[in-house]
């Protein structure tokens, strides 16, 4: 079953001044959903409005039993996610938003371990250490299993892979990938290059507007203004020629390989 | 030049005796960019707040243009300027003007030079007419832009920059490499970059690096890129994995 | 609004910020502990808010303000009016006149001084404190860091609160005294955070050339005119009359 989050005509202003005008389209689960754009242009505020937490907000925002009601069904996960710890052990930092819900012990516990298995943390090793003994790594998958572990619908992060080395991201989007097929993630990023696949949705935001692409789309259109999306050099020189083919290659070198492999 | 001679260097807090330096020998000249690379812990921001001077090493000397970097401030002349990840916690004062006066104010330079080198810098890095504008109303890069100034305005003569561009978008990243490029060229200022994001890498003319302490590898592009079998920890850039890729295929 | 500093030109944004900020203090005095009646404090007042109108501070604005002293000033009224026997008209409208003469004071005062001045005037303020070894200059600069990152920490506040409550923390509901532990999610991250800009501040401070107690030289500089003259005359003229006042 697809879950879906559907704008019908969002207009989203501060102070005012408008930052998104008349937005429509979806988000889905299935998917992994890109919010991308410069700084300013909204994206954090888009989150904030599906949240419920954007008082200038006009237009609809709906999923599929009706209108959106975010009190429940979502997850908001802001930079450096790992700065909301307040708890001694991983475990009871995980356990926190079940307790909230006054669920029953037992099934407390058993959710959060699993939860946590399922964000790459196997919880025989890491449920009763000590937050901050954690890698850099460790700590942000543990703050995102922590404000995702209720199994809300919509998982929003607003640049989840900031500040992690490259392997750390790597692992990431790919675990983001995997739980996008369960729940409507949605990623806001200035640099979607390590989560773009032929299957990506995104939305990109400027001057007020949003257009959405398909992650190939996205490829393409970067490859043809470079003002549009600075891709690196490399991929423009080695994918450039075959800017025309369906389905471009991820931003990686092996992807990148193959697909020239294919095409010559 | 920046020259470390046998440098080691560990903390005390530490109850087993843990080295964050063993014995590390390397020196950098002006007009190349020189890169420092290695994972979190291998050392890397040790020789960076060694080489501005914050703190000292266990055994060894670290010297900026044959001056202990240790004593960088002391006597108005200002060896080596670094700049840290988050621009947020690096400024000091309300407005672009009062953070940018900071570090000469520190160096007891005289009110009327100061004015010229604050309105001088500022010019320099499209400040000037923002002088009075609290520092909260800044954009990222404009904070970015204004920690530089505050650093550069001291006249370094070598500047240290730590993970500069992890938090920057691609468009900011861009513009970032090609002032670096502007100011190697110039072989006024030294640069070195501390970095363990692969894409920076591919930057670096003169490489450093780090694993556990130890320099494992000293030297050019070309060479660490032949070299890369050897160091399997490190990770490449898709630049270079690309080419290597398609050689291996040919 | 008068929320703060308002950039202008003029006759108070010229006063030096020494003169400005005794004067403010001594207007302030002169409110609370004269012995005048409401008549003469009225007149007082009146030369306050023309001051201000001369120095083109919005006044309009400053004194819709006042709305948000009006619950304090009702209360003033009250006690002060039934000082005597009964209730007395006079004696209400003299401690609204001091009230109002003390908020409004400052908050010219405020309107017009941006931070370089206030924090100057704050660290002539503690120079006394170095007979107690308190060093003046780093105090002052301990309040400017303060002030600078006070918008900083309160919309990092914000996102927190926002992130826990989307975690199902219970923040802000549960009335007026909130049990310490629901504020926990709230604190904890705060806190934290704080320590770590501390931490990463002091080093970017010491990075550039800065040491405890070191001598340093001065970006900003005040003058002293002719109108600073007029304005410490017209202080101290001030001041004399609040001592006489109690004879």
């Amino acid at each position: 079953m697809t879950s879906f989050l559907q704008f019908n005509n969002l207009s989203l202003a501060f102070s005012g001044k408008k930052i998104i005008a008349g937005l429509s389209g979806r988000f889905i689960s299935g998917k992994l959903n890109l919010v991308v754009g410069r700084a300013g242009s909204g994206k954090s505020s888009l989150l904030l409005a599906i949240a419920g937490f954007h008082k200038e907000c006009q237009g609809e925002i709906l999923d599929d039993q009706g209108r959106f009601t975010a009190a429940g069904n979502i997850s908001l996960a802001f930079q450096n996610p790992e700065s909301l710890f307040f708890n001694p052990t991983v475990g009871d930092e995980i356990e926190f938003a079940l307790r909230m819900r006054a669920l029953p012990e037992n099934e407390i516990t058993d959710r959060s371990r699993d939860w946590l298995a399922k964000w790459g943390l196997p919880p025989e090793v890491y449920y009763s250490k000590h937050p901050l003994e954690l890698s850099g790594g460790e700590k942000r998958r543990v703050a995102l299993a922590a404000c995702s572990v209720f199994l809300p619908r919509v998982i929003m992060l607003d640049e989840p892979l900031a500040g992690l080395d490259f392997k750390g991201q790597r692992s990431l989007a790919d675990m983001l990938a995997v739980i996008a097929s369960d729940h409507v993630v949605i990623v806001v990023t200035h640099e979607p290059e390590i989560f773009l696949t032929d299957d990506t949705n995104i939305l990109l935001l400027s001057e007020a507007n949003g257009t959405w692409f398909s992650g190939s789309e996205f490829l393409r259109r970067s490859l043809e203004h470079e003002d549009f999306y600075p891709l690196p050099a490399w991929y423009r020189q080695a994918v450039g020629p075959f800017i025309k083919h369906a389905a471009l290659p991820a931003v990686n070198a092996s992807s990148v390989a193959d697909f020239l492999q294919k095409v010559r | 030049m920046i020259l470390l001679d046998r440098v080691s260097y560990r903390y005390n807090e530490k109850q087993e005796t843990s080295f964050k330096l063993k014995e590390v020998s390397f020196s950098c000249r002006k007009g190349l960019i020189n890169g420092v690379i290695g994972a979190n812990g291998s050392g890397k921001s040790t020789i960076a707040r060694l080489i501005a001077g914050l703190i000292q090493p266990r055994s060894g000397s670290v010297t900026v243009d044959g001056l202990a970097a240790f004593n960088n401030g002391a006597g108005a002349r200002f060896l080596a300027g670094i700049i840290f990840q988050t621009p947020e916690n690096q400024i000091v004062g309300t407005t672009v003007a009062e953070d940018i006066a900071f570090g000469l104010e520190n160096l007891g330079v005289p009110r009327p030079e100061m004015r010229q080198r604050v309105y001088n810098i500022a010019e320099k890095f499209e400040l000037n007419d923002m002088l009075d504008v609290p520092v909260h109303c800044l954009s990222g890069g404009q904070k970015q832009m204004l920690c530089v100034a505050s650093v550069m305005v001291m006249e370094p003569s070598w500047l240290i920059f730590d993970e500069p561009t992890s938090h920057l978008d691609p468009w900011t990243r861009k513009i970032f490499w090609k002032k670096i490029r502007g100011l190697v060229a110039a072989e006024k200022t030294g640069v070195l970059v501390v970095s363990q994001l692969p894409d920076d890498m591919a930057h670096f003319e003169q490489i450093f690096a780090f694993e556990s302490g130890e320099l494992v590898f000293s030297g050019s592009k070309n060479e660490l890129k032949e070299k890369a079998e050897q160091l399997p920890w490190f990770n490449l850039p898709e630049a270079w994995r690309l080419e290597k890729l398609l050689g291996t295929k040919k | 609004m008068l929320t703060g500093y308002q950039p202008g030109t003029g006759l108070l944004y010229r006063l030096n910020p020494l003169v400005k900020g005794f004067s403010a203090l001594v207007l302030i005095l002169f409110f609370s502990l004269n012995r005048f009646g409401a008549m003469q404090m009225s007149g007082a007042l009146a030369g306050v808010l023309l001051i201000a109108l001369i120095s083109r501070l919005p006044v309009v604005d400053i004194i819709l303000s006042i709305k948000r002293i009006a619950f304090l000033l009702l209360i003033v009224a009250l006690v002060q009016g039934f000082r005597g026997n009964g209730f007395e008209w006079l004696f209400a409208a003299e401690g609204i006149v001091r009230i109002l003469g003390v908020f409004l004071v400052a908050g010219f005062y405020l309107a017009t001084s941006p931070q370089a001045e206030l924090m100057h005037f704050w660290e002539v303020v503690f120079r006394p404190l170095k007979f107690f070894r308190l060093p003046a200059r780093e105090l002052a600069l301990v309040m400017v860091i303060a002030v600078r990152f006070l918008p900083v920490m309160l919309s990092e506040i914000d996102r927190i609160r926002m992130a826990q409550i989307a975690r199902g923390a219970k923040i802000g509901t549960g009335g007026w005294l909130s049990s310490a532990a629901s504020l926990m999610p709230l604190m904890i991250p705060t806190i934290s955070q704080a320590l770590i800009r501390a931490e990463e501040l002091a080093e970017a401070m010491e990075a550039r050339g800065y040491r405890v107690s070191a001598e340093r030289t001065r970006y900003h500089q005040f003058g002293f005119a002719l109108q600073d003259v007029f304005a410490a005359v017209g202080a101290a003229g001030v001041f004399i009359a609040t001592v006489l006042s109690f004879f």
